[in-house]
């Protein structure tokens, strides 16, 4: 019996650690301008991206993802409508890029997600 | 480690909420049910003494869940933010909320322990206790992702805690009233006490129900806007979950009033002593689920916000369409070129080697639990002697799910085995999971053949396939691609459901006598045959 009882509790252990998965996500991305505004080429630009939830932009992190998928880290601010943050992108050559996020959403969940947008 | 970290912190969020039903359903329990000042002479001091002790464990492990999250939620956004989230997160709500909670925890549960447990008959101090709960319970708004909503936030927050309260009410009444069946079992209190307390709760449920469809209604409302949003989103499709999760716990309610009232009509019905208790026990299974999955919803975002990422409904009725299962695998050379596009950012390219590699997969698996199960039912219908070594398959599964899981190390791939598993989070998981259903498996076909009555074993299987269909209902996220991820989680969910099925009718095999027994045993393995046959038609989107 005893054995029993130790084999169950190895057992509940090892099904905890399983099924692992990368980060939940609350927080999502409404609208961004690059819908709008796409970004040219050489021309230092700002990107607007809304969450429908409060973002804690300090505990945030905002990516510049180039050909070979390299990474940049990006500078943001927050912006004058609720859940809305500014990206400050650097001059760019033409090609394809992406924005990748990771934010903290004021309900406690950590999202990341990718944003796809062509240079051109 | 980031995985390790969210993973719990799915958990720890279904954790919380028993606990919580623990201390607030075990107060409403003894405020509305209970009633101690009307009963002195019908409850002892063992009732009263292991009813209040619930309830201050209960707040104690709410404490501890509550500390135990901001410690994962640190630990989290180190993993993955790369550095130590200091001192920003000491200014979010999460953790100014997230402390204020627990300390209003720990000072309900001191008053419980300390005060309510030397006046156990005390209306006066029950209802002290309750008042003392109240900031508790108002500080829990701070914490549900209401709190992060731009519209009607006031409105949605309100009535999230008030979902709660009717949730804790009625699961930790039947936390509660599997309390009372443990010491009638003892014989440590009267036998009147096990019926009439049944009748007492059987009230208070249904008000209970009432109030959780009365307050969810209108949260469901502000998140789901269209029909289709219910059905093609994670939010949604976890709303119906707990919707079927619900149905599936008023029939055990319902169970339960119906013998409880021929009992008091008739004085001769022993289902309440022989049925009741068991049905109580599934009934805390599935309601234990119901709790993660109510957790697990709370990380989806609400459907009104994707409409651009919901799935039509003919893409979901797509996932569980009919067809030929997949049983010729891509080769393994093709699977390893496609996977550098695949997980590309830029120019990503998606794999349809990967894709069918997965369909074949899941296909095989679901052929495997297709003819156990198939083998399973048999043995409840027939004498053939051989149908009862059907766990067998989930030995030959482990063995399959060995050599398929990770196709880039041993057996297959050029990493070796040793270097592949304690080098990779991912890989281990896999191993371990290998080892499982083999051991599952062995386990369970012990447990069908062996000749001692008394043996725990058979309980091994329907625990880990409750704790293995909570998995697969808690597990639902979005990731990068997040209809794609939907239609994957839509196929597991349901299979969860099944699992959960599966776990409650074997649970109820075991414990019941016959009709009931074989009832609940067949309908146990056809729960498993259900699931081998989403698993043998699983489609997965390409990406």
């Amino acid at each position: 019996m005893k054995n029993q009882r130790s084999l169950f509790s190895v057992l509940t252990t090892l099904l905890l650690v399983l099924q692992i998965n990368v980060a939940v996500a609350h927080a999502v991305v409404t609208e961004y301008s690059l819908k709008l505004k796409p970004i040219h080429a050489q021309h230092a630009d700002h990107i607007e991206i809304s969450f429908n939830s409060k973002i804690e932009l300090g505990l945030s992190q905002i990516y510049l993802v180039s050909k070979g998928d390299k990474h940049e880290l990006l500078t943001a601010e927050m912006g004058s409508k609720q859940g809305q943050i500014i990206i400050s992108v650097p001059a760019l050559e033409a090609g394809e890029y992406a924005i990748r996020f990771k934010v903290f959403a004021a309900d406690g969940h950590l999202t990341e997600d990718v944003i796809h947008f062509t240079v051109s | 480690m980031a995985g390790i970290a969210d993973f719990l912190d799915s958990l720890i969020g279904g954790f919380d909420l028993i606990c919580y039903s623990l201390l607030m359903g075990g107060l409403f329990w003894g405020l509305f049910v209970l009633r101690p000042w009307q009963h002195d002479k019908a409850y002892n001091s063992h009732l009263l003494d292991k009813t209040i002790a619930l309830i201050y464990k209960g707040g104690f492990l709410l404490a501890a869940a509550q500390i135990f999250k901001i410690i994962l939620k640190v630990w989290l956004m180190t993993a993955v933010l790369e550095r130590w989230p200091f001192p920003e997160f000491a200014s979010t709500t999460q953790f100014i909320g997230g402390i204020i909670r627990a300390v209003l925890t720990l000072l309900v549960t001191a008053y419980v322990y300390f005060v309510l447990r030397k006046h156990t008959f005390s209306k006066q101090h029950w209802w002290i206790a309750f008042a003392v709960s109240i900031p508790m319970v108002i500080s829990g708004a701070w914490l549900v992702h209401a709190a992060g909503r731009f519209d009607n936030r006031a409105f949605l927050m309100t009535f999230t805690v008030f979902h709660q309260l009717g949730a804790a009410a009625w699961v930790g009444g039947v936390l509660q009233l599997g309390n009372v069946w443990k010491l009638h079992k003892q014989q440590l209190i009267s036998s009147n006490n096990w019926p009439q307390l049944l009748k007492a709760f059987s009230t208070f449920g249904v008000i209970s129900v009432g109030f959780i469809l009365v307050s969810g209604l209108p949260i469901a409302l502000q998140y789901i806007d269209t029909l289709n949003a219910l059905v093609g989103t994670g939010y949604g499709n976890l709303l119906m979950v707990k919707v079927v999760l619900l149905g599936l716990a008023l029939g055990f309610a319902w169970l339960n009033r119906s013998a409880m009232l021929e009992f008091f009509a008739n004085r001769q019905n022993v289902a309440v002593f022989k049925k009741v208790p068991h049905y109580v026990e599934a009934e805390t299974l599935v309601l234990i689920t119901l709790l993660f999955t109510a957790a697990s919803l709370a990380s989806q975002p609400p459907a009104i916000d994707i409409p651009l990422l919901t799935a039509s409904w003919q893409e979901v009725a797509n996932t569980f369409h009919p067809q030929i299962p997949q049983i010729s695998s891509p080769s393994h050379v093709a699977l390893i070129a496609g996977e550098a596009g695949r997980v590309a950012i830029i120019n990503q390219v998606p794999s349809l080697a990967a894709t069918e590699w997965s369909n074949y997969n899941h296909n095989i698996a679901g052929i495997f639990l297709t003819v156990m199960s198939f083998f399973a039912m048999l043995s409840y219908t027939t004498k053939l002697p051989f149908t009862k070594y059907w766990p067998l398959g989930f030995v030959g599964l482990g063995i399959f799910l060995f050599f398929r899981s990770d196709a880039e190390t041993w057996p297959l791939g050029p990493i070796g085995f040793w270097e592949s598993t304690f080098n990779n989070g991912e890989v281990l998981q896999h191993r371990i999971a290998t080892l499982l259903v083999f051991v599952l498996g062995l386990f369970e076909l012990t447990a069908r053949i062996t000749k001692n009555p008394t043996s725990k074993l058979p309980y091994f299987f329907p625990i880990l396939s409750a704790f293995g269909g909570l998995m697969l209902l808690t597990h639902s996220h979005v990731g990068f691609q997040a209809k794609s991820a939907f239609l994957i989680q839509v196929g597991h969910t349901s299979m969860g459901i099944f699992a959960l099925i599966l776990s409650c009718g074997r649970w109820l095999e075991l414990k019941l006598d016959k009709p009931g027994k074989d009832i609940a045993g067949f309908i146990s393995v056809a729960a498993l045959f259900v699931i081998g046959i989403i698993l043998m038609f699983y489609r997965e989107p390409l990406y």
